[in-house]
């Protein structure tokens, strides 16, 4: 184990979706999905092993990031956090998972990490996974049989478990239109650190009331989670000080923090209630 | 497949490699190609030592890329940015500036900074700043390295 040195394993570099679901069929849970590469390779030489890696890099045509106003966004499995920092459509309509991706990493690992890696990482941390999870949307997986999505609800079912089969690869992460303000938030020490905590939050607002809010948190479950008892809290109201007070609360009251390498329990149930009031404030500013 | 045979063109120059498949750009620039310019700083994607350019100037990091997924890319490393001897005006700056202490981070430095540059030719000190968060300094700070850059922007725009 070295950060030097990978592992041994068979590189599998599919030309096509056809020949890639083939390889995976064949292979199945021996295999490990690689996109940009950033995470995979570091949990590799951090110990990971698998017989096979299977590069999504040779397939053409999914590194897209498409935004149509009635359809929505669609987002490849190839397409990097730099290519969604760099869209105009996503950081107007989809501010949560713009800011998400702008402080996802380093410069140099946007470059090649990809969103769609990022959820199916699978990270209670991730900072695209929150963002996801606040905006809604469905991830496009593939296998032999055809496609089929997942709600990103029912995606992550536990700690770096998803509802992806051994035979299916994610090609794609889509969200509906119009899914309302949107804003992500999150706590580090310094920039290029995973989060402590982060946060997520998209508003339905007709006026100054909230007819329907999706509150997304990370860094507080075994997954990035949704607070459902503070969006209740929400629903129908006008947003106030006192409101976003409950809120708060809430948030504290419900999530379930752990101490870990990058933070407390106590910190992370104190500030997650107070970081997700901000991002409340931040999506309506 | 364990190993993969690939054409990867370094500094303009293609080279013909058959290599096992679990090895890094990093390790195969250094190792198989003998070109020790580019630094193996953390190996996890923290520090920016191993920053290399794609075509286009985009900025990846060589120690997190499999070779064997590069089939065909064109890389340039600190050593392929000089012209006929004369050193870039990114190279330039972080001599005359001095913005190099022990001097290990520089080769990563100095391909951000000129990826930054590609990108933006005249960036603001917070610009700089936030592009150069995933490159590391443990020798000093980075108030002479921004400087550089700056200065670098100034050289650039004057002889263009």
């Amino acid at each position: 184990m070295s950060s030097r040195i990978l592992p041994e394993f068979d590189l599998l570099v599919p030309q096509s979706i056809p020949e890639a679901v083939e390889m995976l069929g064949k292979f199945q849970n021996k295999t490990a999905v690689m996109a940009g590469g950033t995470d995979l390779l570091v949990l590799m030489k951090a110990g990971l092993e698998s017989d096979y890696v299977m590069s999504l890099s040779e397939i053409p045509g999914l590194d897209y990031v498409i935004y149509d106003p009635q359809e929505g966004l669609r987002v490849g499995a190839m397409a990097t956090l730099a290519q969604v920092v760099e869209n105009a459509d996503v950081k107007k309509y989809y501010p949560a998972l713009w800011q998400s991706a702008c402080v996802n990493g380093t410069p140099q690992t946007r470059n090649k990490a990809t969103v769609v890696g990022n959820i199916l990482r699978a990270s209670p941390a991730g900072d695209c996974c929150v963002a996801a999870l606040a905006l809604g949307g469905k991830v496009v997986l593939q296998g032999a049989a055809g496609k089929r999505e997942v709600d990103i609800d029912n995606f992550w079912v536990a700690y770096r478990k998803t509802a992806r089969q051994a035979f299916e690869f994610a090609v794609e992460y889509k969200i509906s239109a119009n899914v309302g303000k949107s804003a992500f938030k999150r706590m580090t020490r310094v920039d290029q650190d995973l989060a402590k905590l982060n946060a997520a939050v998209c508003l339905n607002m007709v006026g100054n009331v909230c007819q329907g809010a999706r509150l997304a948190v990370g860094c507080v479950a075994p997954t990035t989670v949704r607070v459902k008892k503070a969006e209740d809290i929400l629903k129908g109201k006008e947003i106030n000080e006192s409101v976003l007070k409950d809120v708060a609360a809430a948030v504290s009251a419900e999530v379930t923090p752990i101490d870990d390498v990058r933070s407390t329990a106590w910190y992370r149930k104190e500030v997650s209630g107070v970081l997700l009031k901000r991002t409340i404030e931040k999506a309506l500013a | 497949m364990k190993t993969r045979s690939i054409t990867l063109y370094v500094n303009g120059e293609a080279n013909s490699l058959t290599i096992p498949v679990n090895r890094t750009l990093l390790q195969v620039l250094r190792e198989d190609l003998g070109m020790p310019e580019t630094k193996y700083g953390c190996g996890t994607g923290e520090c920016g030592a191993c920053t290399v350019l794609l075509e286009g100037g985009k900025s990846i990091l060589a120690c997190l890329t499999l070779a064997a997924t590069m089939d065909g890319a064109k890389i340039t490393t600190v050593a392929g940015l000089d012209e006929d001897g004369k050193l870039h005006p990114v190279q330039e700056a972080f001599v005359t500036e001095g913005a190099i202490q022990c001097g290990y981070c520089t080769p990563g430095m100095v391909m951000k900074s000129v990826s930054i540059l590609a990108k933006n030719p005249k960036p603001t000190e917070e610009d700089i700043r936030r592009e150069l968060e995933g490159n590391i300094c443990r020798c000093t700070g980075y108030v002479k390295i921004v400087q550089a850059i700056q200065k670098a922007s100034e050289v650039m725009a004057s002889t263009r």
